[in-house]
């Protein structure tokens, strides 16, 4: 399975794709919203993609939205990444059609959890 | 948990509860009732008949985010939201209401509603700000706990509605599933 | 006496006014604030006697304004008009110093309730 990690820092990014990488993904990174549209421009599509919320040219929020409006990406899980202070806004971004949501700081198991839920695990992992 | 996970035996409402698992439509119906009789007046009630709300509608709402995420929704027509606002202005209500003062009152009673209904929810969660507008969209129709009120004659509906999409595969059909 | 009404709703502020003259305190100075951030410069402004604050608001929550007051060492009475009533925030008020929490809906018994002996 793959992944892509959106995330304007590049620690969040290391920690995210290190957590991911371990259950298996391949992953692939984009320091905002834009960039990663980029990605997915150039038909790598990932079965998931995790998105921070705030970022420099395109925030989380309009990531999400921008590919609701391409049905090719449809098949995209989105898991929302939120810190504690901005976490009440996050149902706008499942409203706009965020699937899940992780808040900020996460444990390995927290993310693994959720995957399991949205049968995302690509390897069979006993809980 | 200890067993070994065959993905087969789980269902959603194992690790990821929906509303109608942790409120019935009676507490919600009782909370909308208090807040009514403190906010709007002591004769306030709000019958449970459902009415018909007309093409005009507004709602307020809050979203609730912890262990069960949504929102907390009032939807009534643009005018039973004007004339609950004046209501609970009484007599500090200007002449003509703007879009403001509506905005603000209604939000207040959505924040009142889904404040108690927080409280009755498993935590620790946190309300959002009032917000007024088009309500969410329902994601998962199985996490919904709605009800259909008139006050004054006029409908007033509330549902309390889940924010994430359902799970993969979790068709009711699945509930009878036998591990 | 002085009191400042913390709340981002004008709606709210005017009912948490209404109901302080319906429980009978109705010769009093009010101040109104219309989040935390305002009701933090106008505790040292204005000096009022007690605070009802909302909890929820925009810029400063009700709870990191009694925190900060309590932190610049403001020991002014502070109590909570807040729609959300749990046990785990009425211990969080408390230990931050809160003299009560007032959950909303509430009505003018509530209110003698719990500022009886409060307000002068």
């Amino acid at each position: 399975m793959r992944a892509l990690v959106i995330d304007d820092s590049r620690a969040m990014r290391r920690i995210v794709t290190g957590i991911l990488a371990g259950f298996g993904y391949e992953v692939r990174d984009a320091e905002h919203g834009r960039a990663a549209l980029d990605v997915l421009g150039e038909g790598w599509l990932p079965d998931l993609a995790t998105i921070d919320w705030n970022m420099p040219v395109m925030d989380g929020l309009q990531f999400v939205s921008a590919v609701r409006a391409n049905p090719a990406w449809r098949s995209m899980t989105m898991m929302m990444v939120t810190s504690e202070s901005e976490h009440t806004q996050i149902v706008r971004a499942l409203a706009a059609g965020a699937h899940e949501y992780v808040i900020k700081p996460f444990t390995a198991d927290a993310i693994r959890d959720k995957l399991a839920l949205l049968g995302l695990l690509p390897q069979e992992v006993s809980l | 948990m200890t067993t070994t996970d065959t993905g087969a035996r789980r269902r959603a409402s194992d690790v990821r509860p929906v509303i109608t698992d942790l409120i019935d439509p009676a507490t919600v119906e009782a909370i909308a009732a208090e807040a009514w009789v403190a906010l709007i007046g002591e004769d306030e009630v709000l019958v449970p008949l459902p009415g018909e709300l007309p093409v005009d509608i507004v709602s307020s709402w809050v979203d609730v985010v912890g262990p069960w995420t949504g929102s907390v929704v009032l939807t009534t027509a643009r005018s039973t939201a004007e004339e609950l606002s004046r209501a609970l202005l009484r007599d500090t209500a200007p002449a003509v209401l703007d879009d403001e003062d509506v905005a603000d009152a209604f939000g207040e009673i959505a924040n009142v509603v889904g404040g108690n209904v927080k409280a009755a929810l498993p935590g620790p969660s946190a309300l959002s700000l009032p917000q007024v507008g088009n309500a969410p969209l329902v994601r998962n129709p199985a996490d919904v706990c709605r009800l259909d009120l008139l006050w004054r004659g006029e409908p007033v509906a509330i549902s309390v509605q889940g924010a994430l999409p359902p799970l993969p595969g979790s068709t009711p059909t699945r509930e009878n599933e036998v591990s | 006496m002085k009191i400042l009404i913390a709340d981002d709703s004008r709606v709210m502020r005017q009912i948490v006014i209404r109901t302080l003259r319906q429980a009978g305190y109705d010769d009093h100075d009010i101040v109104e604030a219309e989040d935390g951030a305002d009701a933090l410069a106008k505790v040292s402004s204005e000096q009022p006697d007690l605070v009802l604050s909302d909890w929820n608001m925009p810029n400063m929550t009700g709870i990191e304004c009694l925190q900060a007051l309590r932190a610049s060492g403001s020991a002014v009475p502070f109590g909570f008009v807040t729609s959300e009533g749990s046990a785990e925030m009425r211990e969080r008020a408390a230990n931050a110093g809160a003299l009560f929490l007032i959950a909303k809906p509430f009505t003018e018994d509530t209110f003698k309730e719990h500022l009886d002996g409060v307000i002068a």
